[in-house]
């Protein structure tokens, strides 16, 4: 950590000297925290603060109107189905009277969760292993990469597909296993490199001088100065996960009806498109919003967190 | 360059057992076993343990895994070599080998499109960087990016095929016509769309940061200087160094196209190897699922040395 506050205030330190005035009176500089720094740039992302609202938004919205409305989204009624949207029920009803609003929000819910739940199993995974392939290198790295070259090399949706086949169709817990044991190797491979890159840094050479034990070496000490790619991927990897699950509920292999998920909402697209295709719609926008608000989060936090990163882009 | 190639297949194989190990564990894990099907009130339990004990299942795993990655390896000599299905008792190695070609069409097809499409629309967003072709291109590209693969066929399905009546919605042949090449290529038309979309979106971004990095090259200065026309600078000596990179997305983009294969199939009842390994998921049809796994796997390794070996063949700087 200090090595990165150090390194930052160092380059932009004549940007704000110049602004400060005089560049002799150090004084004069203003103290800026590496933290603040991430947040000025983070902001300097138009696109990206949008995304974070928007993404706060889903979040909000996924979590409140599931909860206040308890299981109605499963309530069926013939009376009612296939009404058109109304004021009552924003989005019409289906082919057996369920409240197609209800149910989006909590395939949201559902959706959101499962790409999280991914999302951290994935960081779990990918951390541990590069961090100990990156630190001790020699034949532990090579275990660990070789292992991360097969994975790369499987096809990773029909492996997915293998796992949930196995393992057990229609579970939301299936489904993020599935794809958290697949998703890794990136992950992986960026916190290794993070980690051979810092193994021989000053600050690691005198903690190992001080007498710390490997273990706290790598938890608190290199651990935190390697982090900032893994939030960029983790952040990327929500995408990938939300569409990894769409696509197994879509398929008829994850979430399965009464339960609602972005993905099984499109399930029954073959009928649902020649006779009620508005259905159809808001379930797409919404992936596609999860997906641009992830992506772009991931994009201005890589611009603010890791400005050596940075790629040209805008 | 042979001896690299040579190189280069030898080091695959330590991968293609570990695809192999994975795949079998997993398959193991599956409750029950295959006898499980023959257990009924009127298959004595003395003919089921003699299946079991016929088909090698009492002995331990290791030992299976040899037998069973032994006989994998026969499939060009042998139907029997990947099972078969336990749905309609086919051999696996006959059905799997009828629908790749079906896969191939797909995949290679929407490959040639997305490079037809997408490396002008690269250029043109690199050279005109910031202009309002560039935004468009960047925008769609990106939007395209968020379109999973199974909402975009959706959306393709409802209007060119429902709301338009242009192209058919589902198969390869309309019945009765399985020798016209014009229906044909009407069948082919939304599968490729669809999974072309999405690889066209990456490929163009890809495109367009690699040619914008080689257009700040000194070389590409120096040809400026010395006064050659823009168009040559740009074609002979710029387009054909950005080019490079692409050819490993060639590689990269495997599995990416298998699993949107797999969807597309899935949307447009397009007779894959996609479509098949859905269907075999739904079935629980293990042996089908498995080959299909190892063949996936094979198909991506080979992609990767084939983008490998045409970088050195295109790159005189790489020596191997």
């Amino acid at each position: 950590m200090e090595r990165i506050d150090t390194t930052v205030a160092a380059r932009t330190g004549a940007t704000a000297a110049a602004s400060g005035g005089d560049e002799d009176e150090v004084d004069l500089i203003p103290v800026r925290t590496y933290w603040m720094l991430v947040r000025q740039r983070f902001l300097q992302h138009r696109l990206a603060v949008i995304a974070l609202f928007l993404m706060a938004f889903l979040v909000a919205i996924a979590i409140i109107v599931p909860t206040l409305t308890g299981d109605a989204y499963t309530k069926t009624s013939l009376s009612k189905a296939m009404q058109p949207p109304s004021l009552a029920m924003p989005l019409g009803t289906n082919q057996i009277g369920q409240d197609m609003f209800l149910r989006l929000m909590k395939a949201l819910q559902t959706s959101l969760f499962i790409g999280f739940m991914a999302v951290v199993i994935i960081g779990l995974i990918g951390v541990t292993l590069g961090a100990l392939a990156g630190f001790y290198g020699g034949w532990v790295d090579n275990v660990i990469m070789r292992f991360v070259d097969v994975i790369l090399s499987l096809p990773v949706f029909f492996m997915i597909l293998i796992i949930v086949a196995v393992l057990g169709k229609g579970s939301a817990l299936v489904v993020v296993i599935a794809i958290g044991l697949t998703g890794w190797t990136l992950a992986c491979r960026l916190v290794r490199a993070e980690f051979l890159k810092l193994r021989e840094a000053d600050f690691v050479q005198a903690a190992r001088a001080l007498g710390a034990s490997n273990r706290r070496i790598i938890a608190r000490h290199i651990l935190p100065a390697a982090l900032a790619p893994v939030v960029v991927a983790a952040t990327l990897g929500i995408a990938d996960s939300v569409v990894a699950e769409a696509a197994l509920s879509f398929l008829g292999f994850g979430i399965s009806p009464p339960e609602a998920s972005l993905g099984n909402l499109l399930k029954n697209f073959e009928e649902d498109i020649q006779v009620r295709a508005h259905l159809l719609v808001p379930p797409s926008i919404t992936i596609v919003l999860v997906v641009l608000a992830a992506s772009f989060l991931g994009d201005g936090l890589r611009d603010a967190l890791d400005p050596r990163q940075r790629v040209e882009s805008k | 360059m042979a001896t690299y190639v040579l190189r280069r297949l030898i080091q695959a194989i330590p991968i293609l057992i570990g695809i192999s190990v994975i795949s079998f564990l997993i398959i193991n894990l599956a409750p029950g076993d295959p006898t499980d099907r023959f257990r009924s009130g009127r298959v004595s339990p003395e003919t089921i343990q003699h299946l079991i004990h016929l088909y090698g299942l009492d002995k331990p795993l290791p030992e299976q895994f040899v037998s069973w990655f032994t006989a994998f390896w026969q499939f060009p000599f042998r139907s029997d070599a990947w099972g078969y299905s336990f749905v309609d008792g086919r051999p696996v190695v006959e059905k799997i080998f009828q629908k790749i070609p079906t896969t191939l069409e797909l995949m290679l097809t929407s490959l040639v499109v997305t490079m037809i499409v997408s490396i002008p629309l690269g250029v043109l967003a690199a050279v005109k960087q910031y202009s309002w072709a560039d935004k468009i291109i960047t925008t769609m590209a990106t939007v395209g990016y968020a379109l999973p693969s199974f909402v975009l066929g959706i959306l393709l399905l409802y209007i060119f095929s429902i709301k338009l009546n242009l192209f058919p919605s589902f198969g390869r042949h309309t019945l009765g016509q399985e020798n016209s090449f014009p229906d044909y290529l009407r069948h082919l038309f939304l599968p490729v769309c669809s999974l072309a979309i999405q690889q066209i979106a990456g490929w163009s971004r890809y495109m367009r940061s690699s040619m914008l990095e080689v257009l700040q090259q000194d070389y590409v200065r120096t040809a400026r200087a010395k006064g050659l026309p823009g168009s040559r600078v740009l074609y002979k000596h710029a387009l054909k160094n950005a080019l490079l990179p692409v050819i490993t997305l060639l590689g990269l983009s495997l599995p990416s196209l298998l699993a949107g294969a797999a969807i597309t199939e899935s949307i447009f009842s397009w007779p894959g190897l996609g479509l098949l390994a859905v269907q075999s998921v739904t079935t629980n049809d293990f042996p089908v699922v498995l080959a299909i796994v190892m063949i996936g796997g094979m198909m991506v390794l080979l992609g990767n040395l084939l983008a490998d070996v045409l970088y050195g063949f295109v790159d005189p700087r790489i020596k191997y």
